[in-house]
């Protein structure tokens, strides 16, 4: 039989510079943990992956800050974040598109899901919604992400 | 002021049974009644009985004049028992206008702004013979409502609670309700009590008092109207002690009453005075209320002028950040969550949100820069090192290589990914297996490490603090105890030739090691020369005791012969003299 394979075993050394954002990305996993063993009592069963979603976009977003904004991490460490999940690259992908900067989540932008082929409510921007129309979206509890607002 | 005898003046009639005289803090005779607790300036005829009349003025009074003054003290809010009225009607009357006293107590406003210096300060609290020097909280301007239909007029209310009114327009301002006003200000009053008593039902305020007392204000001016009409008095230069008491009308633009300001707190208890001693207020105290209470409307609008540039408030709060410790790599979102900003002026030194974020970023992006080139120029340290060091003090041929993982998995070492877990058991088996070996083997080895190393790297002057990385990260350097290591390493980097000058140092290098080189040999120099000299004065030192040995005996020598004198006398003193003449002969023979 072979050796069973840990993790500490096939893991190769993150690239330079992870140690720094190791902290702000464990209290990410440690938020998202915490979502995840969150209690359910009266809540929807749609309401329960908001902060899922939501912690998504937080790590997802500090990455690209990161890489994008403010050019702090290397290329070598921004592939390796992505290759190792620690943020959704096709989220980013939204993000780098016109239009798309602030998309909450790519579920919202995906027409084939919806009855009139069209995105989510979160999507509107605040501009056209009638006076003081609050919106949360189902998928990920989005309050609205239009780029214009 | 207490112990201030109460006695009459000569020549004035005596005072009615219970009257008391005393003297107010400013000078001020006055006079108190024990049993009614009422207290006046105007000298009681024993005759008079309502202490009304007396309201009149003080040291030269003039006489009481009838009927000035029905009913103020129904209007009184703050109905003291002691309410004492001096001399509101002394102005009037020299203007030969009475005017209604109704509204110095309907409108508590007057006492706020007076200075100590002029007014009297002798009124009293209830129980007390002896006026107070309390200090008089500050009072100030504090609400402004419109009065409805007198368009100009606004209705200002101070800290206090007393009103005054305030013509936009004219800048003009009055304790005393003009005629016009007064009607605007009634209305207001009952639409305001009408909300309050709506608001909470059952409480009758204080407010609700005073506006009853405004209105029963209003009804005796209407009667009074008739005999007295109203003066509205310009304030006036040069007015004298009296007209200190005068009743006040008081305009903003003119510049009376700026004489006294360092004695305006000393006053009484504010509530006796509210009613019962209508001051004047000077007109720039008037004016600076004013103007200051402007300022807070105009705060509340509008954003106060920043004196700082952008850029300064930036650099302000990028020090906030800096000093903060803030990590740069943080999502602006957790450093808010920190709340270790807001403590900080600094944190405000931006208005928005949008800007502080922006600002952030900025710093972050700056920082980062700083550190990434800081981590450069830190040369990298090989992973090898901190591993062995720590493999020298756990690892024991006790363990197997998994077994010495899981006991230390938890130290940094171990969990160092750097280095890669086979080269780590690598060093770690290679490690146990040389500390099975002999030691003189382990030893050879060491200096075999020791005699590769170049010189440049290895030298005389290298330390064991300094020694090279390729020793420190060989398994060999660790096999030994650190005790027979560290020896057998000192003496062969003793044994070793000075570094090669140009290749490893640089030209200052070689400057500061010939110089301590230099020094060095003066030392040993001088060191030989000490010791040199030290063993000449040393010899010296012997060869004198030896002299002085010798000295020493031959003295002996000589006391002796001289003790041989016996009983021989002169004779054979002489005799020995005789002979001795041939001892010395003798003597130096021997």
């Amino acid at each position: 039989m072979p050796p069973i394979r840990t993790a500490a075993r096939s893991k190769k050394p993150p690239p330079d510079g992870f140690e720094d954002i190791e902290d702000t990305l464990l209290e990410f996993a440690n938020k998202m943990k915490d979502a995840e063993n969150a209690p359910h009592d009266g809540k929807k069963k749609y309401e329960m992956l908001w902060p899922i979603f939501q912690i998504t976009h937080q790590r997802s977003r500090y990455i690209y800050d990161l890489y994008y904004e403010k050019e702090a991490i290397s290329k070598q460490l921004y592939d390796w974040l992505l290759k190792n999940g620690y943020a959704d690259a096709m989220l980013i992908a939204k993000w780098k598109k016109q239009g798309y900067e602030k998309l909450c989540c790519t579920r919202c932008i995906q027409t084939k899901e919806t009855n009139f082929r069209s995105t989510c409510i979160c999507r509107v921007p605040k501009a056209q919604l009638s006076e003081g129309q609050d919106v949360q979206c189902v998928n990920c509890g989005c309050r609205g992400c239009s780029s214009g607002d | 002021m207490a112990s201030l005898p109460a006695r009459p003046p000569v020549g004035l009639p005596p005072l009615p049974p219970g009257w008391t005289e005393h003297k107010a803090p400013s000078g001020h005779t006055y006079y108190y009644n024990k049993e009614t607790k009422k207290s006046t300036y105007t000298r009681p005829v024993p005759n008079v009985r309502s202490f009304h009349d007396s309201a009149a003025a003080p040291p030269p009074p003039p006489p009481a004049p009838p009927g000035a003054n029905a009913n103020f003290d129904l209007f009184s809010p703050f109905s003291t028992q002691n309410s004492f009225v001096p001399n509101v009607q002394q102005h009037n009357f020299q203007l030969g206008a009475p005017i209604q006293q109704q509204f110095q107590h309907g409108a508590p406003p007057q006492q706020q702004f007076q200075r100590g210096g002029h007014h009297a300060r002798g009124s009293f609290r209830g129980n007390h013979n002896f006026p107070s020097r309390k200090r008089e909280p500050e009072d100030r301007p504090k609400h402004r409502h419109d009065i409805p239909g007198c368009a100009p007029w606004v209705l200002v209310k101070t800290k206090l609670g007393r009103r005054f009114v305030w013509n936009k327009e004219t800048n003009e301002s009055f304790w005393k309700f003009p005629p016009d006003v007064m009607k605007g200000v009634v209305e207001f009053d009952r639409v305001e009590r009408d909300k309050r008593e709506r608001r909470e039902r059952g409480e009758l305020s204080e407010d609700e008092d005073n506006l009853v007392a405004e209105i029963e204000a209003e009804l005796a001016v209407a009667e009074e109207e008739t005999e007295a009409q109203i003066v509205e008095v310009e304030g006036e230069e040069g007015m004298g002690d009296e007209e200190e008491y005068e009743e006040i009308e008081v305009t903003d633009d003119e510049g009376e009453g700026v004489e006294h300001p360092s004695k305006r707190q000393r006053t009484e208890e504010p509530l006796e005075e509210q009613g019962d001693q209508p001051m004047e207020m000077g007109e720039d105290d008037m004016a600076w209320q004013l103007a200051a209470m402007e300022e807070q409307y105009a705060e509340e609008d509008e954003e106060e002028g920043m004196p700082l540039t952008e850029e300064d408030c930036k650099a302000l709060f990028k020090e906030l950040l800096d000093d903060t410790r803030t990590n740069p790599y943080s999502p602006w979102d957790k450093v808010l969550e920190e709340g270790m900003l807001f403590d900080d002026e600094r944190y405000k030194a931006l208005p928005t949100m949008k800007a502080r974020k922006d600002c952030f970023d900025e710093w972050s992006r700056d920082k980062v820069v700083f550190l990434k080139e800081q981590k450069t120029k830190q040369q990298k340290l090989d992973p090898r090192i901190p591993y062995l060091a720590f493999l020298h003090r756990y690892a024991t041929p006790k363990l197997y290589w998994p077994e010495f993982r899981r006991k230390f998995k938890k130290e940094p070492e171990m969990k160092d990914m750097k280095l890669p877990e086979k080269d780590k058991e690598k060093l770690y088996r290679d490690h146990i297996k040389r500390l099975g070996m002999k030691q003189p083997e382990l030893k050879s080895d060491l200096s075999a490490l020791l005699k590769s190393q170049p010189l440049t790297s290895l030298n005389r002057s290298t330390t064991l603090d300094t020694l090279p990385t390729s020793i420190l990260a060989d398994v060999r350097y660790i096999s030994l105890p650190a005790s027979i290591r560290d020896v057998l390493i000192e003496t062969y980097i003793s044994t070793l030739s000075p570094a090669p000058g140009g290749i490893a140092a640089s030209a200052e290098e070689e400057a500061e090691a010939a110089k301590r080189r230099a020094e060095k040999e003066r030392r040993e120099k001088a060191l030989a020369e000490r010791e040199r000299r030290v063993r000449e004065d040393k010899r010296r030192q012997e060869r004198e005791l030896a002299f002085g040995k010798g000295r020493l005996r031959d003295e002996e020598m000589e006391i002796e012969r001289a003790m041989k004198f016996g009983k021989g006398g002169l004779r054979g003193q002489l005799g020995s003299v005789d002979r001795e003449d041939e001892t010395p002969q003798e003597s130096e023979g021997e």
